[in-house]
């Protein structure tokens, strides 16, 4: 049991739980401006793809950042059309968009990659690891250091979005357009173009997200590699009442079940293992009572 | 004469509804304009065609005698237009000065300047004599408040036109004095003000010009001093309103009875505090009272949509305190709600449908949980002919149906029951003055067949021409109860306020 | 009259048509891109969906679950309800179903009942049991559906490759035994896979007509999903709403699990669902038909037509077989415009009157 409570376990619980944090931030965003975004989880998947790819034919894994980042944007344009611009259900779009980035990306890890289920190129190098001069050496406090650059930006959104929304003007018009879109465009904030911004920079959240997992955990992309982060991100946004602090902390608890879960595999069938997630997040929700998302859930 | 704002010519059409015809409107600075008109007479498109939030399909609109394009509220906020809706446009969670400042927010460097917004709004309220506390959370301000937040967003935005759509509509007579007095500040300050309202009686008081709209036109345009309230309604209807006949109440037994009904409401005030009625057969008993004072919270209680944490109810002397919302109907009451889209039908469903809710488990209606078409639609078909609902086949979507007919509809529907008690809410908000008459009459009917009727309406002069008995109500207790002989609107008013309370 | 409702049908048809075109438009689109020739791909795909009775065969196989799991979403849409879950119904209805039939003493014919039976039961009572988490906890639907598959997919998961894992044949993968033919839903056809679960999909689409259009139940759901706060003012409960509505969406989801186990595979194999999205599909035939169970029928052929055309690219060209679910959904994508399309002029009609 002692195993359970080491430095190890943090370690991994911040890793786990990066990716998350990176996805919650960008559905909280667009929960602020009004937008329940369920595509958190094909726009991750596009990123993780991507990411991979950039990485192949360019051979850095920074320009496959890039490439993730810029894809997921261009693929989150397209719900923010379909929903802004059209009015289409978010919920309807987002579970649409998730499938077909399912199917694109093992279309394209077949077509393009020519591989079947997983693409592995052991030339093909991953992110840094930024161990600050050995700082992840320090007694104690070593697990908060020796993570790829991606993991110390999750945590510098979190608080640049903080900021953004509750010290910048376009943050509070983000947060007036949430609250009220019609007021909002009656005192001549668009709500249209704070929506656009917000969905899109969740894509490119997502596409980090995404990139972390395939480029910066492992150096590899597998068919369905984020297999319903997306959505836990989902819950974590809500948990964290769509406020950047809050979802670092929801990510955490998430982060640290997963990093249990894992440890969970040799003490229990693995299926029950691999389950422990997904339980913490439904009985997460008996404690999320607010129901400021329900109209928008419902809604159509 | 400077004119501030002309607007030439105004015509727009709704698909193949007309709801401005050429309307021709001006405004002249340090002047209070009235537009007033029934509801859907084309007066808040007219507006909403000068705030920019619709285009007008032909016509043209001049500030300061020069013609402009008013594509959206931004356009109108840059030519000095301001608006205060019926609906406020607020931002509950966010600051009174946040409320205010929203989408004109002072910043340094990017950085929203709270400390400013503040400052700024203090000297705005100073300037133009308008008691506000910048910091204080606008969810927790009263209603008269709200809309004073709404006046010093506009005045923060320079606007030297004001339109103010309805404002009276949701306040208190004394918040009403407030506000009068307010628009006759600014008027004196050089704004120019443009009141939309049908009470008739405000109009004489603060306004220095009327125009009278029907049906998307002018009828009329006055000045105040050299009209009347008995013209101007003439204008506004197109003819005298035919007057409830109505034959002396023979009240029976008790049908409805209240008793010290508790409901708490968020932060430990009251919303119904010991609220207690009794509706007797062959009587209608009104509700008068400035909405939001717990008529909903009592409707909802009555008709078990909201368990009350104290108190009991009683229908034809049987204890329905905690029957669901299908036990009461079955024990005999019929409900009209507040709103016949929102609650009182299912658009997309025909109107068929529509009228058996609450009925279809009747045994004519059903045999084994199978529905029975053929009687449905016949009984149906005997409803819409009874009711003189105008729809195309039974198979029309409801809300293909025009408002007075879509509210006739529900009526039907909750009168086909025989239930004993009717619960009306609002019956004739926003339907024309054919289908108010046919329901004001139905109304009296079926009390003089022995219905006992609950009438809960915020327009007043509705409570009063219909009522047997008058409860007036106010922060969530009954203030008073009034004959008709003894109830008129200066009584009633003051028991709006909780000026005298009795009983 | 008869030719105003011909007319407002073929408005219905007219967008999902459009929609498919545009979807094959984007299908040619990504199939020049990866160098595949068009002409070439669609042949193949047509040919793999129907080009001979055992093609057309393996697609009405295919369209069986996806039908049964889009009639279930239909029935939870119809009523103002997101499913989302069907997967795990699905999952649990099968799973159930195989040990029904695998232990259960007594002839072939009551195993396939109860079997039947039981496959409905455990899609019913899992899809219920989200439901009565909302209702009791306001644990949203949409988000405790998604996240039931999961966790019935790994419990499903466990059981075949623990307790009552198939010891003989291949071990390496997770499946019970084989269920005995005696209690298996016969063949329909000597060529093809197709078998007599073709009759409860179509027996399911004319129920959930019936019950939708003539029973009081149904009557009550359509009213409260067309309007919340319309039903509950005319007396309708939400929990019993709930209740109802989901469970009969598990029935028709569980069902889509057990005849795939009592007809296709005589099994449990594990992912064997979950693969080949049956469920998600199910779904997405919803959507396209707006919820009518005729549509969905329809509709469900044509993406499983889709899905074994797929098959055949996949065989006859260089182009992989997931091009078939780039076309279905960027189908489901535009029709989503019409849902929300309607949603809108609904409100706009709304605020106007």
């Amino acid at each position: 049991m002692q195993m359970w409570l080491n430095a190890s376990l943090f370690t991994s619980t911040v890793q786990m739980m990066a990716p998350l944090l990176l996805a919650a931030l960008g559905g909280a965003l667009c929960a602020r401006v009004g937008l329940f975004n369920v595509a958190l989880e094909g726009l991750m998947l596009m990123g993780a793809f991507f990411g991979v790819a950039g990485d192949h034919f360019t051979g850095s894994p920074w320009l496959g950042v890039l490439w993730a980042v810029v894809v997921s944007a261009a693929f989150s344009l397209i719900l923010a059309f379909l929903t802004l611009h059209w009015r289409a259900n978010e919920i309807v779009v987002g579970i649409a968009l998730n499938f077909l980035a399912l199917a694109l990306t093992t279309f394209l890890l077949r077509s393009v990659l020519g591989a079947t289920g997983a693409f592995y190129d052991p030339a093909m190098r991953g992110l840094p690891i930024w161990t600050l001069a050995g700082l992840q050496r320090v007694p104690v406090l070593g697990w908060l250091f020796g993570y790829t650059p991606l993991v110390y930006l999750a945590f510098a959104a979190a608080v640049a979005m903080h900021l953004f929304l509750f010290r910048t003007v376009p943050g509070f018009r983000f947060r007036a357009v949430g609250i009220n879109p019609e007021a909002a465009a009656s005192v001549g904030i668009r709500p249209a173009r704070a929506q656009y911004v917000a969905v899109v920079v969740s894509g490119v959240l997502c596409g980090l997200a995404g990139a972390q997992l395939s480029v910066g955990d492992l150096t590899m992309f597998s068919q369905g590699m984020t297999a319903g982060r997306g959505f836990i991100a989902l819950v974590a946004m809500m948990l964290g009442r769509s406020n950047p602090l809050g979802v670092i902390l929801a990510s955490a608890l998430f982060g640290l079940t997963d990093a249990i879960g894992i440890r969970l595999q040799g003490f229990m069938p693995t299926q029950f293992a691999l389950m422990v997630p997904y339980v913490v997040t439904v009985i997460a929700m008996f404690f999320f009572r607010d129901k400021y998302l329900r109209p928008l859930a419902s809604r159509g | 004469m400077n004119k501030l704002l002309e607007m030439r010519n105004i015509t727009k059409w709704y698909g193949d509804h007309l709801a401005n015809d050429r309307v021709d409107f001006d405004l002249a600075a340090g002047e209070v304009h009235a537009l007033v008109g029934e509801n859907g007479a084309g007066k808040t498109t007219l507006m909403k065609i000068l705030y920019g939030m619709e285009r007008a399909t032909s016509g043209e609109i001049a500030i300061r005698g020069e013609v402009v394009r008013i594509h959206s509220p931004a356009d109108a906020i840059r030519h000095g237009i301001g608006m205060v809706h019926q609906h406020f446009m607020l931002f509950p969670p966010f600051t009174v000065a946040e409320n205010v400042v929203a989408g004109r927010e002072p910043s340094r460097q990017g950085w929203f300047d709270r400390r400013r917004a503040e400052a700024d709004v203090r000297d705005l309220c100073r300037r133009y004599r308008l008691e506000l506390d910048p910091r204080r959370r606008v969810a927790d301000c009263p209603v008269g408040i709200r809309q004073r937040v709404e006046i010093a967003k506009v005045l923060y935005r320079g606007a030297d036109i004001i339109v103010l759509d309805e404002p009276t509509a949701v306040l208190t007579p004394l918040e009403v004095r407030d506000l009068l007095a307010t628009v006759r500040h600014l008027a004196e300050q050089g704004k120019g003000i443009v009141i939309i309202t049908h009470k008739l009686h405000e109009v004489m008081e603060v306004a220095d010009r009327v125009t009278a709209m029907r049906q998307g036109r002018v009828t009329g345009r006055l000045l105040a001093r050299d009209t009347n309230v008995e013209e101007l309604s003439r204008l506004m209807v197109g003819r005298e309103l035919a007057s409830v006949v109505r034959p002396p109440a023979r009240p029976g037994p008790v049908v409805l009875a209240a008793d010290s009904l508790f409901l708490l409401g968020e932060g430990g005030k009251p919303k119904l505090n010991h609220v207690s009625l009794a509706v007797h057969r062959g009587e209608i008993v009104g509700i008068a009272g400035v909405s939001g004072n717990g008529q909903s919270e009592l409707l909802r209680a009555l008709t078990g949509d909201l368990p009350v944490d104290g108190g009991r109810i009683s229908l034809l002397g049987r204890d329905i305190t905690h029957l669901s919302v299908r036990e009461r109907r079955l024990a005999g009451m019929a409900y009209i709600p507040e709103d016949r889209q929102h609650t009182g039908s299912a658009g997309v469903e025909s109107v068929r449908d529509n009228a058996i809710l609450g009925h279809h488990r009747r045994p004519e209606f059903q045999r084994c949980g199978w529905l029975r078409g053929r009687r449905i639609d016949r009984e149906v078909e005997s409803w819409v002919r009874r009711f003189g609902v105008r729809t195309p086949s039974l198979q029309a979507p409801a809300h293909s149906l025009s408002g007075g007919n879509l509210q006739k509809l529900v009526f039907a529907r909750e009168l086909a029951a025989g239930a004993p008690l009717l619960i009306a809410a609002e019956p004739t908000r926003g339907v024309d003055v054919g289908a108010m008459e046919f329901i004001h009459s139905e109304l009296v009917k079926y009390r003089n067949e022995g219905g006992a009727v609950l009438l809960v309406s915020s327009d007043l002069n509705e409570v009063l021409a219909l009522s047997d008995r008058i409860l007036v109500m106010y922060d969530g207790a009954f203030t008073g109860e009034l004959s008709p002989e003894e109830a008129d609107e200066e009584r009633v008013s003051l028991l709006m306020v909780g000026g005298v309370r009795s009983g | 009259m008869a030719d105003q409702r011909l007319k407002r049908a073929l408005e219905a048809l007219l967008h999902p048509l459009a929609a498919i075109v545009l979807g094959l438009a984007v299908g040619a689109l990504a199939i020049w891109a990866v160098g595949g020739s068009v002409a070439d791909t669609y042949t193949q795909m047509w040919n793999g969906a129907f080009g001979s009775a055992y093609f057309a065969g393996e697609t009405l196989t295919r369209a069986i679950p996806v039908a049964l799991a889009g009639l279930g979403v239909a029935v939870a849409f119809r009523s103002g309800f997101f499913n989302l879950g069907g997967e795990g119904q699905m999952v649990l209805g099968a799973m159930a179903t195989a040990l029904t039939a695998l232990y259960l003493p007594g002839p072939g014919w009551l195993k396939l009942l109860a079997g039947l039976f039981a496959g409905a039961a455990a899609g019913a009572l899992w899809s219920w049991f989200a439901g009565w988490l909302e209702v009791r906890f306001g644990i949203q639907l949409v988000i405790s559906t998604l996240l039931f598959n999961y966790i019935a997919d790994l419990f499903a998961s466990y059981l075949a490759g623990g307790p009552f894992k198939d010891q003989t044949g291949q071990g390496a993968l997770n499946q019970t035994p084989m269920i005995e033919p005696s209690a298996r839903l016969p063949k329909l056809s000597a060529t093809s896979d197709l078998h007599a679960g073709l009759f409860v999909v179509l027996a399911a689409v004319v129920a959930v007509w019936l019950w939708f259009r003539f029973t009081a139940l149904g009557y009550e759901l359509r009213m409260y999903g067309s309007n919340r706060a319309f039903g509950q003012y005319g007396g309708l409960r939400e929990s019993r709403m709930m209740a109802w509505a989901m469970a009969v969406s598990g029935v028709l989801a569980g069902l889509a699990g057990a005849v795939m186990v009592l007809g296709f595979q005589y099994r449990f194999i594990d992912n064997s669902l979950t693969d080949p999205q049956y469920a998600w599909v199910g779904l997405m035939a919803a959507l396209l038909a707006n919820a009518n169970p005729f549509g969905v029928a329809v509709a469900s052929l044509l993406f499983a037509a889709l899905q074994t055309g797929g098959m055949g690219v996949e065989l006859n060209t260089n182009v992989p077989m997931q091009i078939s679910s780039i076309i279905q959904y960027v189908v489901v994508l535009l029709v989503s415009v019409k849902v929300g399309h309607w949603w809108v002029r609904r409100r706009r009609r709304q605020t106007q009157a």
